[in-house]
């Protein structure tokens, strides 16, 4: 029994405790973790209700043919750049009629759906390590909102890839994030085309959506997956390998059976029937990277060419480096980045003996709290305390938004940031003594014993200075109010 | 290459022309009790902005064929044309207050200027445009806070905050020892001052940097006033101005601006670009107006991580690139002038092939400001500001004296 030990189980692998859930983990902490770790079955209720990928695809497409000349290129561009810097706050839209306007009503009612959807299943569930996974999958290959087109496939790139491979294969994780149509049309793949393709040398034969712009190679997927999805920057890699890896990933694209994404012509069948290989568009012959020439070979070529990055020994390393930080520290021990990368190794990137490998760690297992929640975590965290209500999707996004972190809208490919400097600054701080000054006033003082309930949630990591100020607050509320911003709740 | 008819352009002749302009002039005397009212405000454009689409090099004979349909009209090549500066180089048309602030002898722009970083990853390129060494993550604070702790003591007197970050977290530029602090636009009503004192109290023992963290919000809050217009830049340049109209207001605001890596569709009326000009001379034009008078103590510098490829990409759009373009604007500017030592866009004058060539530092610049305009010792910015710098020598005469 330990109960310090069930508060960092809770805690810092998990999304925060509910009252009464620390006295079952007690009994075996780690056990309680590992036994979370294997495949769902399916997604939770909330996110299996999502749309289809190919639905949402058809949403997109639908909405830019709504709008009249859409595939002409003025069209495109317009609607490119608006979107660039749409605002959308809390779901709020001025200039009705305006293509903002029209894009609100078409894509926001799903989205936010998508997000109460996430933090439902996060707030419920009885797998929060599993989740947490989930979570730092879908931040590390981050497919984000920030591009317009790419709003309603988000959550969807977020539940059939990294849910389904969160303790799966780290190679077969990558492969499917590059199929995704997420992934494809958050990093632009979907519109890069090889310059000796018979696409390039005849635009007739691409899509419409594609033709509207000018075709031909476009870097930029290729130069993430090297620099953040696998090896990580300065690991080795050069601009010839960013170049000719860009090259083996031409025509790798997005299907859905009709509209503005597809190729002419382009059928057969694929296990995701949302991606295909279009060998118009994809350029032709050898390509080397990272001094291994790769024949062409259509598709085999590019999913020869992941997978053998996915096995670089920089790859275990990127990788390990950024689990470590996640759960134990901002500064990763050396030697637990190398532990975890040995056994990623070892074992061939399965996802599942890293996980354990992570509960393993005697460096995790630290009493004092190391990390600062990023803000959707944090409400998450208090949510399941309060064992709270769940609120529409359009309130969680406006008060996320408020703390900096508005779900699916990381601003780069990197990703939210994983380190306390950049949640801790004094405005984000305000903002969550604002949000937990209001739901201590929203909540009132006939709920909770706030004294209680930080015992409850937080075990022995409370410390006598919030015991204190809790006990000596002025009310109930405000006692609530206090807890949910005291260090040892805002950190795990 | 002919020079362009235009008295105000420094000639982007060769190499020696800057070189001369760097090394020239007496040494300075320290202005060791300085005026203690300059304002500078730096704005970091994330995402590498395209520098020859903010400054079109129209004048140089390959730039129609080295940009092919991302390359801007000519001046009087219709509504979406360059802006005339000097008959070489021009404007993007959306910088409509940036170039009257040109004609008004306000506005230095600089191009073929970089980092120098020469990779091209935006993390690491803005780490190290933030960090102030000569790599990514050389060093661990930022070199705005590391220069406002060499601030004359004059400046320092008074001053709660010497620097402020318009940004809901603390950038690495403004990260360190020096007392800055932060603020972005709310929402909710501000909770009483008795519920901000228990917290205070909850933190002052057992966690000193979320206790530090309070402090600096709480007063930062006071300070902004109410926020809240529609385009998020424009709000911040706002508030900006606000925080730095107060008498003892920060002499240093950092603002960020976001959605400058264009890879598709970069161009035209209603591309990234033309919407991202349009909210950066927007704000600008607010952060004037709110500052008035003080605008004549002011100078604004705006810098990116790193410029993108000459020629466009697949996409209509341009890949992360090496040199390009920045602005420094102010009452206190001694403007109306092009500084470039402009390396040409042959195939054979482009770095690695595809970027523009960097001919000149950005820490030249910005060394100019910490010395020439806050009136740092030159000292403590070689040693502390930017450590790795000697290559890199202050321009004189930015600013007016």
């Amino acid at each position: 029994m330990s109960l310090q030990d069930a508060a960092i189980a809770a805690n810092r692998f998990g999304l925060g405790a509910r009252p009464g859930d620390l006295a079952v983990i007690a009994a075996d902490p780690r056990g309680w973790l590992k036994a979370q770790l294997t495949p769902e079955t399916s997604p939770p209720a909330p996110i299996a209700t999502l749309p289809t990928t190919a639905a949402a695809l058809r949403t997109y497409s639908t909405w830019r043919e709504s709008l009249g000349r859409a595939g002409s290129e003025t069209q495109g561009r317009q609607m490119q750049g608006r979107g660039v810097g749409m605002q959308m706050g809390a779901g709020r839209m001025n200039a009705a009629g305006s293509v903002e306007a029209s894009y609100a009503r078409a894509f926001f009612p799903d989205y936010q759906a998508a997000v109460a959807a996430r933090i439902k299943a996060a707030t419920t569930t009885d797998r929060p390590y599993f989740e947490r996974l989930v979570r730092f999958w879908g931040n590390h290959f981050t497919v984000s909102a920030s591009k317009p087109a790419a709003i309603g496939l988000c959550p969807l790139f977020e539940r059939d890839v990294c849910r389904s491979h969160a303790v799966g294969g780290f190679r077969d994780l990558l492969l499917a994030s590059s199929k995704h149509p997420g992934m494809l049309v958050y990093l632009d793949n979907y519109l890069s085309i090889g310059p000796s393709s018979a696409a390039a040398k005849n635009p007739g034969l691409l899509p419409a959506l594609v033709r509207a712009r000018l075709t031909g190679l476009n870097e930029n997927y290729g130069r993430e997956v090297l620099e953040l999805h696998t090896m990580g920057v300065r690991s080795g890699y050069t601009q010839a390998d960013v170049t000719s890896l860009a090259k083996i990933m031409t025509g790798w694209t997005v299907h859905y059976g009709g509209g503005l994404f597809d190729h002419p012509g382009q059928g057969g069948a694929d296990a995701a029937p949302e991606f295909r290989f279009a060998a118009l568009a994809h350029e032709p012959g050898p390509q080397t990277v990272l001094g291994k020439v790769y024949a062409e070979d259509g598709l085999a070529q590019g999913e020869a060419a992941l997978s053998d990055i996915a096995a670089h020994p920089a790859t275990s390393t990127h990788i390990a480096t950024k689990l470590v930080r996640h759960f134990v520290a901002d500064d990763p021990p050396p030697a637990a980045v190398e532990r975890i990368a040995r056994v990623f190794r070892d074992t061939g990137g399965n996802l599942q003996a890293v996980s354990v490998a992570l509960v393993d760690l005697p460096e995790a297992w630290a009493p004092a709290p190391a990390k600062m929640k990023p803000p959707e975590d944090y409400l998450v965290s208090a949510i399941r305390a309060m064992r709270g209500p769940q609120l529409s999707g359009q309130q969680f996004v406006a008060i996320l938004d408020r703390m900096g972190q508005r779900p699916y809208y990381a601003k780069d490919p990197n990703g939210w940031p994983d380190v306390e400097k950049d949640w801790i600054g004094p405005d984000a701080l305000w903002k969550r003594v604002e949000w937990a000054d209001a739901v201590g006033k929203a909540v009132g003082n006939s709920v909770f014993d706030p004294s209680l309930l930080a015992e409850q949630v937080l075990g022995p990591d409370v410390t006598p200075a919030t015991r204190k100020a809790i006990s000596q607050a002025e009310t109930p509320a405000q006692g609530l109010a206090l807890l949910l911003v005291a260090p040892e709740f805002q950190r795990r | 290459m002919t020079p362009p008819p235009s008295s105000r352009w420094t000639a982007p002749t060769r190499r020696a022309a800057l070189a001369a302009a760097l090394a020239a002039a007496a040494p300075r005397i320290a202005f060791a009790a300085g005026p203690s009212d300059k304002r500078l405000v730096i704005i970091l454009l994330r995402g590498a902005m395209d520098g020859l689409t903010a400054v079109p090099a129209f004048g140089d004979p390959d730039y129609e064929r080295a940009r092919g349909a991302v390359a801007t009209p000519r001046p009087g090549g219709g509504g979406e044309a360059a802006l005339d500066l000097n008959g070489f180089f021009g404007l993007a048309p959306q910088l409509k207050s940036l170039h009257d602030r040109y004609g008004r002898g306000e506005l230095v722009v600089f191009h073929a200027i970089a980092s120098p970083y020469r990779d091209r990853s935006h993390f690491d390129g803005q780490n190290l445009i933030e960090n102030g060494s000569d790599k990514p993550f050389g060093l661990a604070d930022g070199w705005a806070n590391r220069a406002l702790q060499g601030l004359p003591a004059a400046a320092r007197s008074g001053r709660t905050d010497l620097g402020v970050a318009l940004a809901p977290a603390l950038p690495l530029m403004m990260r360190g020892p020096a007392p800055v602090t932060s603020w972005s636009p709310s929402l909710l009503p501000a909770p009483n001052a008795d519920f901000v004192m228990r917290i205070q109290a909850m933190y002052q023992d057992g966690d000193p940097k979320l206790a530090a963290a309070l402090n600096e919000a709480a007063s930062a809050n006071a300070a902004a006033g109410p926020g809240g217009a529609r385009d998020p830049f424009l709000a911040l340049m706002t508030a900006a101005a606000r925080f730095m109209s107060e008498p003892n207001g920060p002499c240093l605001a950092m603002v960020e601006s976001t959605g400058w890596d264009t890879h598709v569709n970069q161009m035209g009326a209603y591309g990234a670009l033309a919407r991202n000009f349009t909210a950066l001379d927007n704000g600008i034009a607010a952060l004037a107006d709110g500052l008035g008078p003080r605008w004549s103590d002011t100078a604004v510098l705006v810098v990116t991580e790193f410029g993108r490829t000459v020629a466009m990409n697949g996409t209509s759009g341009t890949d992360h690139g090496t040199a390009g373009a920045a602005f420094l604007v102010g009452g206190a500017v001694k403007g109306g002038r092009v500084i470039a030592d402009w390396p040409g866009l042959k195939p054979g004058a482009l770095h690695a092939g595809r970027d523009l060539k960097p001919t000149a530092d950005l820490r030249s610049v910005m060394k100019a400001a910490l010395r020439d305009h806050l009136g740092i010792e030159g000292a403590h910015i070689d040693r502390a500001v930017f450590p790795d710098s000697a290559s890199a020598p202050a321009i004189e005469g930015l600013f007016r004296v």
